[in-house]
């Protein structure tokens, strides 16, 4: 995931991650078959910040460690974490009924197994003796509570997508809960490895009411508890000493909000913040040169794309669509927009999401795309044939990081080179996430830069968004074969069957050009020799990642 | 025009202005791009139900006049409501985050009027190579914005010396002053160099005056020429100054709140306007304005007892 996100980006993102219609997977099969990230880094080694799969493990305990976040999380109710900072912090004090492995597999995590034994049944099994923070024992009276508080309008939540295809949340057993769907849902599973599927004391969430998540304990059962919470300046954890599973490595994490990127940058290489994820771009250099610590990068089931916002215009001819993405310099872009960490690509989906995925179903998904580097003759070409030459498209950019920036100067000078005119036009921030939210802000707009991330390992994370009517699918695409498709791997709960229809899915939108895919961009983590063990991949999200920092001697 | 009548006139005129900028601000807000209910969504396609379920929660389908109203009536008693961003009171996200921020103030402004006075009273009166060096540093400090400023003393005294932590607020007093140093530096600077070069220029324009050469040919010792008939003519000058000075000061903590990840209404205000905050930004805004104009009327009552030869009210005609 991207360096200096913005709030923009990342609601794109996300609001697309969760958009996901409904399609699934045998949880447990899936699981077990993912396999991890990639281990090596992008084409003919040219990758100058190879990713790692993990980092060296802790030696011993050690008292406290503080971390660097990008913002303070406007609350850490879990039925609204959907962005990284309250994730960041969160996957190390709720936990949820499966857990996301930072090798970006599916684990049991408060279930001890889930199981189907019909398409629209999912048997949750907890497991038994699991502590909430304020010492009661919890049941399966509370996972019914924590799984309908995110079906209840009221609640607002942000993973309300998550159950749309869901019937009843019913106690079946003192230990067990039985959710009906009311078709199958191969994604319904995966997605109880995130936010979406914590487990909170109900009496403790029920006594905070409105403020539950904004003060006080989080009645939760990970490792770590809510400690401190400074607004404006730090959130506090301190270890939980009830732990079920193996207790955290460091007593206390201190999280600092630092705001600026220089600032975040500075405090890392003082050693007044241990380490932190979402590095800014431009800083990559400046750690990776310092002696204070190690800078890591890691699989961030991420692309950088151009979201193409109109096909009424000129972009409504896949010829010119495709002209684009045959000119965009997605190597320059990579270099400057990304500080030389990521890999171009013209797949939608990063390669990692299909590493449960065989051979032939692998070509199918990401071989014969298009070629990645540029190819200007065919390019202008294809503009003369589809008619396109010397018209001009508007394209959204913004200074919210150099991700935006940069991406849409490569493409508007891809457009000078094939004949087309390229305007930019620059968006304040709060303008440019209305983009994602407002359809009159996209007005007048023919595309513009997203960054989009996975919350699970399953590509239909992001394949969904060109299904019709789709939140995401800002340019209408509507292809009946496509959404019949979309409809198959929803249904399809093998994972071997369904990632074989997601290849399909993934060829078609990649070719289709529906967003212009540019480049995979890996998360990035720092630490300072003092401390080690966090994992390198986005799993932090979701995985309690901090229980694994301690000290590095 | 008696004092206790002027006060009061000045009371009712700041009602009324605060008033107006009650509506601007609260207009304001809704004429931009997006809505709350799309920003508290997140992007996601919400149900009708989820849809109807926040705006009935924040009011959002009354109509406008209703709703202004019913803000406004709030505020009166107190509530700012409840910010859509944060999930709590806006009330308490403020006192949470005013700490910092007036500590911050206090100190820079500290800084300012200390350096500020001291550096014009050296260069008017000392005049020559000192007066010169006095007017080149603090062009080069009018000349540098402070978000500038706090990248520099950030690299130099942080990163590079190790002498002040490079962001965040710390806890208690003392950590606090240390923690917040920096920043005041930062936030100072400019207008240092802005009320030395006032001071400066109005206690030059003393020194020449008639009333000084009378006195100095009367021989009164110079220390008491320059503070009694020079410095305290002057005074007039720099109060007016001053009350800019103050309102400058909170308009560019926004700046240096975010170049040094201070938690305080700054960053705040700058975070609640990208994510369509509507009641912090007003409840922010609103702060901002009646501080102004308090600082304003605290200058128009003041002006009167430090230079007896202005009528009441007409401060803007004389200075």
């Amino acid at each position: 995931m991207p360096p200096t996100p913005t709030r923009l980006e990342r609601r794109g993102r996300h609001a697309s991650g969760i958009t996901l219609a409904a399609s699934a997977l045998s949880a447990f099969a899936l699981v077990t078959a993912c396999a991890g990230p990639p281990r090596t880094s992008g084409p003919g080694g040219r990758n100058p910040y190879p990713l790692s799969a993990g980092t060296p493990a802790a030696k011993g305990e050690i008292d406290s460690f503080s971390w660097a976040l990008y913002a303070e999380p406007p609350t850490l109710d879990y039925v609204q974490a959907f962005d990284y900072p309250q994730n960041t912090i969160l996957s190390n004090v709720c936990e949820s009924l499966m857990r996301w492995t930072p090798q970006l597999g599916e684990q049991p995590g408060l279930a001890r197994q889930a199981t189907n034994p019909d398409p629209t049944t999912w048997v949750f099994d907890l497991r038994p003796g699991v502590k909430f923070h304020d010492g009661s024992v919890m049941t399966a009276d509370d996972v019914v509570f924590s799984l309908n508080r995110q079906r209840n309008p009221d609640s607002g939540s942000a993973w309300a997508n998550v159950f749309q295809n869901v019937d009843t949340i019913a106690k079946s057993g003192p230990l067990q809960v039985t959710v009906k769907l009311k078709t199958p849902d191969s994604q319904f599973p995966q997605y109880m490895a995130t936010a979406a599927g914590v487990v909170a004391g109900a009496r403790g969430v029920q006594a905070a009411g409105k403020d539950y998540g904004t003060s006080g304990s989080l009645d939760c059962t990970g490792p770590y508890q809510l400690g401190t919470w400074t607004k404006g300046q730090s959130i506090e954890l301190d270890r939980f000493d009830d732990y079920w599973g193996d207790k955290a490595k460091s007593k206390k994490v201190v999280f600092k909000f630092l705001t600026d990127p220089s600032a975040r940058t500075n405090a890392l290489l003082t050693g007044e913040a241990d380490g932190g994820y979402l590095i800014p771009t431009e800083s990559y250099a400046r750690l990776k040169a310092s002696s204070t610590g190690t800078l890591y990068f890691g699989e961030g089931l991420s692309t950088v794309n151009v979201n193409v916002t109109n096909m009424h215009g000129p972009l409504g001819d896949v010829r010119v669509r495709k002209a684009l993405s045959l000119a965009i310099d997605r190597a320059g872009f990579v270099n400057t927009g990304l500080g030389g960490s990521g890999t171009v690509t013209t797949s939608l989906t990063a390669k990692a999401a299909w590493g449960a995925a065989d051979q032939a179903t692998r070509q199918t998904a990401l071989d014969g795309l298009q070629p990645t580097a540029p190819d200007i003759a065919q390019a202008t070409q294809l503009i003369k044939e589809a008619g396109a030459s010397g018209k001009t498209l508007t394209m959204a950019t913004s200074s919210i990081g150099q991700d935006v920036s940069l991406l849409a100067t490569a493409v508007q000078s891809a457009g000078t080179r094939i004949g087309l005119n390229i305007q930019l036009k620059t968006i304040a921030p709060d303008a440019f996430t209305a983009l994602f939210t407002d359809p009159k802000a996209r007005e007048g707009i023919d595309m513009f830069p997203e960054t989009y991330y996975l919350s699970i390992t399953d590509p239909m994370d992001l394949l969904t968004n060109f299904q019709t009517g789709s939140y995401q699918n800002y340019a209408g695409y509507s292809d009946k074969g496509y959404d019949d498709l979309v409809e198959q791997a929803v249904g399809t709960y093998d994972p071997a069957q369904r990632l074989a229809i997601e290849a399909k899915l993934n060829k078609q939108a990649s070719d289709q050009d529906l967003w212009i895919p540019v480049a995979e961009w890996p998360t990035s983590l720092f630490m300072n020799k003092r401390i080690t063990g966090a994992p390198t991949t986005i799993s932090y999200m979701y995985y309690p990642w901090a229980a694994d920092v301690g000290a590095a001697k | 025009m008696s004092f206790a009548r002027f006060a009061v006139r000045r009371l009712l005129e700041m009602a009324a202005t605060l008033l107006g900028a009650s509506f601007v601000i609260f207009g304001a807000m809704y004429l931009a791009p997006g809505d709350p209910a799309s920003f508290l969504l997140s992007g996601r396609s919400a149900s009708p139900a989820a849809l109807a379920a926040i705006n009935s929660q924040y009011h959002l389908d009354d109509p406008f006049a209703v709703r202004y109203f019913r803000w406004l009536g709030q505020v009166l008693q107190g509530d700012f409501g409840r910010s859509i961003e944060y999930r709590t009171d806006v009330s308490k996200l403020l006192a949470d985050r005013l700490p910092s921020t007036l500590l911050l103030v206090v100190m820079a402004l500290v800084l300012v009027v200390v350096a500020g006075l001291a550096l014009g009273w050296i260069g008017a009166v000392r005049g020559g190579a000192t007066d010169s060096t006095i007017l080149v540093t603090t062009t080069i400090a009018v000349g540098t914005p402070s978000f500038v400023a706090a990248i520099l003393l950030q690299g130099l005294f942080s990163v590079r010396l190790g002498w002040f932590p490079t962001s965040g607020t710390g806890q208690g007093l003392g950590d606090m002053i240390w923690h917040l140093t920096l920043p005041a530096i930062a936030l100072a600077l400019y207008l240092i160099g802005m009320l030395a070069r006032v001071t400066r220029a109005a206690m030059l324009e003393q020194l020449g005056s008639e009333h000084v050469a009378v006195a100095r040919s009367r021989g009164v010792p110079e220390r008491q020429v320059i503070w009694r008939h020079v410095f305290r003519n002057a005074l007039g000058t720099v109060l007016t100054t001053g009350g800019l000075i103050v309102s400058t000061l909170i308009i560019c903590t926004v700046l240096v709140e975010s170049a040094f990840s201070i938690g305080g209404i700054g960053q705040l205000l700058e975070l609640a306007t990208t994510t369509k905050d509507f009641p912090t930004v007003q409840a922010i805004s609103l702060l901002i304005v009646g501080l102004f104009m308090t600082v304003n009327l605290i200058v128009d009552l003041l002006f009167p007892l430090v230079d007896p030869t202005v009528t009441l009210g007409a401060r803007r005609s004389t200075a």
